[in-house]
């Protein structure tokens, strides 16, 4: 095990307003692996996974203490968040294609780098859309509107867009939650292979989909991550009883 | 560094064009009030447009005067219509007032009259009455022209006062009640807004309560609703065509207080339907549920649970309706007029404090009037848009529940 | 049985009251149409008058019995395209500030400046126009009068701002929060996000606006009657020419107009309200087609 930390958190608090919505998270994400957020609603894991790219930041009243150390820098501190964003994409829970073409949705984040190349932006939009598994669906279709797709293709073309920006991790909030089981599979299928140049992290609802794609998994419980470890471990042997309660279906 | 540059510029022309706006209404509202604040006083909305002229009958009494000389020559006529005092004041004891001689300015022409600066309290002027014997009052500034028949014209000062203390018994004086002011417009626009709001709530309201309650979507609907839009979207001036031909010219209603009031309840009529809409869609289903489940009738329904769940909703109809009827001018140019006076009947013309704004800015070139007069109209207007906050706050917090 | 069919009648005739209050509107309308085409049209189907020099006409003289509403019609869109060229990006820009810009109490504040600036009637408009813009044009105008289609120009760009900065403003509050945070995640500024993501979301509510806007501006009577000029003849050459639009030759002259030329008052509103009907149909298809997709 010589992969590089990703992320490594010190000590992180975060407020929303007085309710303490995490309580000294200290995590270290490798790098080209999925790592999985699970937990009960509520229990903070998507907060901290909007903490890693300070999509907290649209909240006014979140207040964060403790460091986020990405890269080795604190990114807490004085950084450009920008620059931040780019480099740690984002997919949500529910598709949010912007209410464009195909093709814009996908050379949105570039062309708003300042990339104005139509060759350049061409090669970038079929990229990502073959990485992202959408290019045989739609290749056909780039100038229609994206609104147009399917819950499933409109899920992996938020992939393909976060792809584009190539960025090093990729942060997925729930990402299967809103669609059918077909096309979960194909998203599953999809991050098993992104993983080899992407730092994936993924908050999930379903234990199995943690189990099925994950390396490692962190089980949050009331803003505290209670258990990190090799997914196989937590789901075979759990050291805290909170942890086996939960996989076991006793609670949440 | 360019991406920051360029947001930098962005938002800086957003500031701007946000500055602009801000400033534009800075702007307007203070030149209003700069230019006609010297204007407005009490006079200004206690008095008639016009100036009236009457006899006054008096009867002749010796009333001392209880103040000192050096406060009845602070007693100056004040307004802002007199050039300067010429003389005066000089108390004339037989009626109990003051009269003062000033340059009386009217538009370009400029006249000396006499005026009466100050009236005791005991004074025999404040009962006169007409011929018939009705009583008249009589202010400060206004302006006396003759006595028994005895015109002042070109007098001086002291040989009126000589002129009326010489006479006894029974005075008959001919006095003007001076113009200016916006009482008459004031009162024609409560008119208009009575009138009209009269007409088109009852109109607007159930009409709306079709609409929600009864309607099936379908295509009356659709077409009264497209009317609605339409009559919103159509200029006053079209408006104020239509109130001539149909109710002033082809039911020969005249140019009146009524055919005005029903030119604007058409105006009226898409602002209340939609505003009262809304508030009956807010109330929640299960509040008729509730209602026809405990036997009620939809009628019932309706009048005692769903209306005054929206009553809010249909105060804010109401405050934004009385905004439009005073706002209006194009549409009642042709159908109330420009006369200002206090229509006597539903069927006398009259005008409200926005035609007749635009009669003094247009007819007359006067600005400083047409601007006091907008600040009547601005300060209805302020009033109206905080109590429609309020109201509408009220329907918000109904809608939490 | 009796009671309850009485009862039940008693319903059914209130309800037919409802309906029939509903359908003022709708009858309101057809009777406007009515009374101005009527008017409108009688004197070209009197003969009286020829509708092809009604429409191409340059000049109005009543007094000569020439009646030709081209120029004004000519000085409308004129009008009305100025105020939108300058008053629309104030608007939009505004709006934009308000809903994504401002914070909250700011925000209210500026909306309340917003209502304000919506109620204050247009003669006031006008009479400002009259007092700060009119005397201001002319010192820089190679013209006699200040009254000018820019004074015109300018007062339109001021009164169309409430219309369009409110519903601008509304229509973008409602472009959901999941656009602006998925712009975000793609490294966006918030410039960026609200240009290109934002802004283009919300185009279609934001249309309504401008279209609602440029029928304020046709439509306007007293607060251009104020400061256009009103001359009887001329196709404005210059930003600085008078112009007379089809709102203020009907207001001032329907006062004393008898016979034809009273007619053709109405059917100067004719026009007009073709005019505005089609801009009303435009943003019905709009509102539409918004709710559509």
């Amino acid at each position: 095990m010589n992969k590089k930390i990703k992320f490594n958190t010190k000590n992180l608090d975060l407020y929303y307003g007085d309710f303490q919505a995490l309580k000294s998270i200290n995590l270290e994400i490798y790098e080209k692996e999925v790592t999985a957020f699970i937990g009960p609603s509520g229990c903070g894991k998507s907060t901290f996974l909007r903490c890693l790219n300070r999509m907290n930041d649209l909240i006014d009243s979140v207040k964060i203490e403790g460091e986020i150390i990405f890269e080795g820098q604190d990114i807490n501190g004085d950084i450009d968040v920008i620059n931040l964003r780019t480099r740690v994409g984002m997919v949500f829970q529910k598709p949010n294609p912007f209410p464009m073409s195909i093709y814009e949705n996908i050379a949105y984040g570039p062309k708003c780098q300042g990339v104005k190349d139509k060759t350049q932006l061409d090669t970038l939009v079929k990229e990502s859309l073959v990485k992202a598994a959408l290019w045989e669906e739609v290749k056909d279709r780039l100038n229609k509107s994206a609104l147009g797709l399917s819950g499933g293709q409109q899920q992996r073309l938020c992939i393909a867009r976060a792809i584009a920006m190539q960025p090093e991790v990729i942060l997925m909030d729930e990402p299967t939650s809103a669609l059918d089981p077909i096309a979960t599979a194909k998203i599953e299928d999809l991050m098993s292979k992104l993983k080899k140049d992407y730092t994936i992290i993924i908050v999930t609802h379903s234990m199995q989909q943690a189990g099925r794609i994950s390396d490692k998994t962190a089980f949050f419980l009331m803003g505290e991550v209670v258990e990190f470890n090799e997914t196989p471990v937590i789901f075979t042997n759990p050291a805290d009883k909170r942890t086996e309660d939960y996989i076991t279906g006793r609670f949440g | 560094m360019g991406r920051k540059m360029k947001d930098v510029l962005a938002k800086s022309i957003i500031y701007l064009a946000t500055g602009i706006t801000l400033c534009v209404l800075l702007f307007i509202v203070g030149f209003i009030f700069v230019k006609g604040i010297s204007l407005v006083n009490w006079d200004f909305l206690t008095r008639d447009y016009n100036e009236k002229v009457f006899y006054a009958f008096v009867q002749e009494e010796v009333v001392p005067m209880t103040i000192d000389a050096a406060s009845l020559s602070q007693k100056d006529p004040y307004d802002k219509r007199y050039e300067s005092s010429l003389e005066g004041p000089i108390y004339i004891e037989n009626i109990g007032a003051a009269v003062s001689k000033v340059a009386y300015k009217n538009n370009a022409t400029e006249k000396e009259q006499f005026v009466f600066s100050y009236i005791e309290k005991d004074s025999p002027l404040l009962s006169a009455t007409d011929s018939t014997g009705k009583k008249l009052s009589i202010g400060t500034d206004y302006i006396l022209e003759s006595i028994n028949g005895t015109d002042f014209e070109g007098l001086s000062l002291e040989d009126v006062a000589a002129q009326i203390n010489h006479e006894t018994g029974e005075l008959k004086i001919k006095v003007v009640q001076p113009g200016g002011g916006v009482r008459s417009n004031i009162i024609t626009t409560l008119y208009m807004v009575l009138v009209s709001l009269l007409i088109a709530l009852p109109l607007g309201i159930f009409g709306a309560i079709y609409l929600t309650e009864y309607a099936k979507p379908g295509r009356l609907v659709n077409i009264i609703r497209f009317a609605a839009e339409c009559l919103a979207g159509i200029p006053s001036i079209i408006f104020g065509l239509f109130g001539m031909a149909f109710f002033v010219v082809a039911l020969k209603f005249q140019i009146s207080l009524l055919s005005g009031s029903l030119t604007v309840a058409i105006i009226l009529l898409p602002v209340i339907i939609r505003s009262t809409e809304e508030a009956l869609k807010t109330v929640p289903t299960a509040f008729r549920e509730g209602s026809l489940a405990l036997g009620a009738t939809k009628l019932q329904t309706i009048f005692k649970v769903v209306l005054p769940c929206a009553v809010p909703g249909i105060a804010t109809a109401v405050l934004l309706s009385i905004g439009r009827v005073v706002g209006e001018s194009a549409a009642l140019l042709f159908t109330a007029g420009t006369v200002a006076q206090i229509p006597g009947t539903l069927f006398s013309p009259g005008s409200t404090l926005t035609v007749q704004a635009y009669y003094v800015a247009k007819e007359e070139g006067n600005i400083e009037l047409a601007c006091a007069i907008g600040i009547v109209i601005i300060v209805i207007v302020i009033v109206l848009n905080i109590l429609s906050r309020i109201t509408s706050d009220k329907l918000n917090v109904f809608n939490k529940k | 049985m009796e009671a309850i069919k009485r009862k039940k009648l008693k319903e059914k005739i209130i309800e037919n009251i409802f309906l029939i209050c509903a359908c003022v509107a709708v009858i309101s309308l057809l009777a406007i149409t009515f009374f101005v085409f009527y008017n409108g049209l009688k004197p070209f189907v009197s003969n009286s008058y020829s509708l092809w020099s009604f429409l191409t006409g340059v000049e109005w003289r009543p007094g000569s019995n020439l009646y030709g509403i081209l120029y004004m019609f000519v000085g409308s869109i004129f009008a009305t395209l100025g105020a939108i060229i300058i008053g629309v990006p104030v608007a939009i820009l505004t709006a934009v500030f308000i809903a994504e810009l401002a914070g909250s109490k700011v925000g209210k504040l500026i909306r309340f400046a917003v209502e304000l600036l919506a109620g204050i009637p247009s003669v006031l408009y006008g009479v400002f126009g009259l007092g700060i813009i009119v005397p201001y044009v002319l010192k820089i105008s190679p013209m006699a009068q200040g009254e000018s289609l820019l004074a015109t120009i300018l007062v339109l760009a001021i009164m169309i701002l409430p219309t369009v900065i409110s519903i601008s403003e509304t229509s973008l509050s409602t472009v959901p929060m999941e656009y602006r945070e998925g712009s975000y995640a793609l490294g966006a500024s918030k410039i960026q996000t609200i240009f290109r993501v934002v802004i283009p979301a919300a185009r279609s509510g934001i249309m309504t606006g401008v279209i609602l806007g440029i029928g304020r501006a046709i439509g306007e009577t007293m607060a251009v009657m104020l400061v256009c000029g009103n001359p009887i003849a001329g196709i404005p050459t210059s930003i600085f020419s008078q112009i007379r639009p089809l709102t203020t030759n009907i207001a001032l002259e329907m006062g004393y107009a008898a016979g034809v030329h009273q007619e053709l008052l109405y059917s100067t509103g004719v026009v007009l309200f073709i005019f505005i009907m089609i801009i009303n149909f435009t943003v019905n298809k709009l509102v539409k087609a918004k709710v559509g997709s």
